[in-house]
């Protein structure tokens, strides 16, 4: 026994096993990728960029101003302003997001009750200051032309506006029945 | 010039007396004790942790842990957070196990409410502790061997717990702080792609367990850095309250998903690793052993994943009704309220403490709930906090050098120890 292991320890035995490991991944391909060059597309339900969705039909938000989404957020980053027209109806003045504070756990994407707002798979941004990431009204409408604009697929379903699993009765009838947005037929309607 | 400069300067300290002073007495002779302070920003601290050494030559005579530079009072934020709302700040404890967190949090607070996850949620639930035990070790193993000089290991390490990260970002959405638990279940069903995925990540994986071990458990640097290092009793281990694989390394029998059994631990079969010696190594061989054990249990539940829903009927809203708390205002208004959340057969008033294995350790959270829709206080005893008391008792004695493994083997996050 004490024999074996001079020999192992006089011929390196171990040490020549552990080199033999790296030098089979050295003939394997490599798990990098080169980022700025190679990008992975994120995986459908990727919490990123906030937007507000453009109703495709009346080319508007789609807020109610029930500020469920406002109630929930953990970290108080969303702004919700209502107003009254000259019929005196609720109108949406203002709608803002501090994405500096937001810590996006998707809360108010699944209590909104008529997906209103989401939280896009873009996730390439910044800002040179703070007020670059605070969302306006218009800047979260933007943000959902853009990410449309570039995104790969002819639909667009968000995970967390109808989270899989959840029992049907628990969702608002407009949960329930949300067909994904079309994205080729809204883009011809700009043009 | 300048050489004459040089000179002038040689001849000033040949001839001053101030420069050397030669020992006269035995006493000169002797080394002094030396204050060291390593930390906070130290690469191998594992973060923001903060040791004041006493050091005779290289060894540690004494040492005090300083914490706190990653503190942000989650448990205070907490009470003024809904049950829901606080959620997400479990992610932020351990945050490179957020779902084990999650998980423990949701169990505790589904006890105060007194409802019961579906049994796809609870599965659904150990699949993902067990992978972020098997994310929480790899990174470990990573850093630790990084810090006692054994970097490929730490490439390989990484290499795994990428694939199991984009798992967890096919489910939820998100890569470390993953929200993924739900007061009553889970927020996302898991999709065929993913059962699909992890399935050949469980075929793939122990393979890659005997690569790590290739390279370290024989290895006779590794075994100088590790063997006999940090030893502790069983019963010290026991004192000082640590749990985990720290506890289990000194030859403790103790784990809380076979002892005391929750969400879907009932219906696998594993194996308790256990070490003898409690140092470095045992520690080591215990959690490389976990690694292989969390494997199987995964198998084992994908293969009897049940069908269903993923969220209890009876789970609240994630839009919890809070009415302001008026404790010290009239009774009749408190009282009211009070009733008002006991009607809706929602919140439960009183306290219990409930606690989970999570990789670290034992992870325990108390709550006291007043009827309102907000903790009136919740208590986190955390498994990095304990282990951190411990330091001292595990280092003096070892070489300044030793501390590096030391805190590598105890494997603390900061953010876990601070909250």
């Amino acid at each position: 026994m004490k024999v074996q292991k001079l020999i192992r320890d006089v011929l390196l035995v171990e040490w020549f096993r552990g080199l033999s490991v790296t030098f089979r991944t050295m003939l394997k391909k490599p798990v990098t990728r080169l980022y700025p060059h190679v990008k992975r597309q994120p995986f459908p339900g990727f919490r990123g960029r906030q937007a507000l969705v453009r109703d495709p039909d009346k080319l508007k938000e789609r807020c109610i101003m029930c500020l469920r989404c406002k109630t929930v957020c953990p970290s108080n980053c969303i702004i919700v302003e209502v107003g009254k027209d000259e019929n005196n109806a609720r109108v949406l003045k203002n709608y803002s997001i501090d994405a500096t504070r937001c810590i996006y756990c998707g809360y108010c994407v699944e209590v909104c009750p008529v997906n209103a707002i989401v939280l896009t798979e873009h996730y390439e941004y910044l800002g040179d200051k703070r007020s670059d990431l605070f969302f306006t009204k218009e800047k979260l409408l933007s943000n959902w032309d853009e990410f449309l604009a570039n995104y790969p697929g002819d639909a667009y379903f968000n995970k967390f506006w109808r989270p899989p699993g959840m029992p049907e009765k628990m969702l608002t009838p407009q949960k329930r029945n949300e067909k994904p947005i079309e994205i080729k037929k809204k883009n011809e309607e700009i043009a | 010039m300048g050489s004459m400069e040089i000179k002038d300067i040689k001849e000033q300290i040949l001839t001053s007396q101030n420069v050397c002073i030669l020992p006269e007495t035995e006493e000169d002779l002797e080394t002094k004790e030396m204050i060291l302070n390593m930390g906070p920003q130290h690469p191998a601290t594992h973060g923001v942790l903060r040791l004041v050494l006493k050091l005779d030559g290289e060894e540690i005579v004494d040492m005090e842990p300083h914490i706190g530079y990653l503190h942000r009072g989650i448990e205070k934020l907490m009470e003024s957070k809904t049950y829901a709302q606080a959620l997400p700040l479990t992610d932020r404890l351990d945050y490179i196990s957020s779902p084990a967190n999650n998980t423990a949090y949701a169990i505790a607070i589904e006890k105060l409410f007194g409802i019961e996850a579906p049994i796809r949620a609870k599965f659904i639930r150990t699949i993902f502790c067990e992978m972020s035990r098997i994310c929480s070790h790899l990174l470990w193993l990573a850093t630790h061997s990084l810090d006692i000089g054994a970097m490929t290991v730490f490439l390989y390490c990484f290499r795994e717990r990428e694939w199991l990260l984009d798992l967890f970002e096919m489910t939820v959405g998100a890569r470390l702080l993953t929200n993924f638990a739900r007061i009553g279940g889970v927020r996302c069903d898991i999709s065929p792609e993913f059962v699909q995925g992890l399935r050949e990540f469980t075929k793939v994986f122990p393979s890659r367990v005997q690569e790590y071990e290739t390279l370290l458990t024989k290895n006779p640097i590794w075994l100088e850095r590790t063997v006999g290092i940090a030893q502790i009793s069983a019963e010290d281990a026991l004192n000082w309250g640590l749990t985990g694989p720290c506890l289990r390394g000194s030859g403790v029998d103790y784990d809380l998903r076979r002892d005391c059994p929750y969400d879907a631990y009932p219906y696998v079969k594993f194996h308790v690793p256990l070490g003898k010696n409690g140092d470095v190594y045992d520690r080591y061989l215990c959690r490389m052993e976990e690694l292989r054990q969390s494997n199987e249990i995964i198998k084992q539940l994908l293969d009897q994943l049940p069908d269903g829903q993923t969220v209890a009927d009876d789970a609240p809203d994630l839009v919890i009704p809070t009415p302001p708390r008026q404790v010290e205002a009239a009774g009749s208004v408190a009282s009211a309220f009070i009733t008002l959340s006991k009607e809706r057969k929602m919140i439960n008033t009183g306290d219990l403490y409930s606690a989970v294995e999570v990789p670290k350790g034992e992870l325990g959270i108390y709550v006291v709930s007043d009827g309102s829709g907000k903790p009136y206080r919740l208590r986190l005893r955390t498994p990095s906090f304990v282990h951190i008391s411990a330091m001292p008792v595990l280092s003096i004695g070892h070489m300044v050098a030793d501390i590096i493994a030391i805190i590598g083997s105890i494997d603390i996050v900061l953010g876990e120890s601070d909250k």
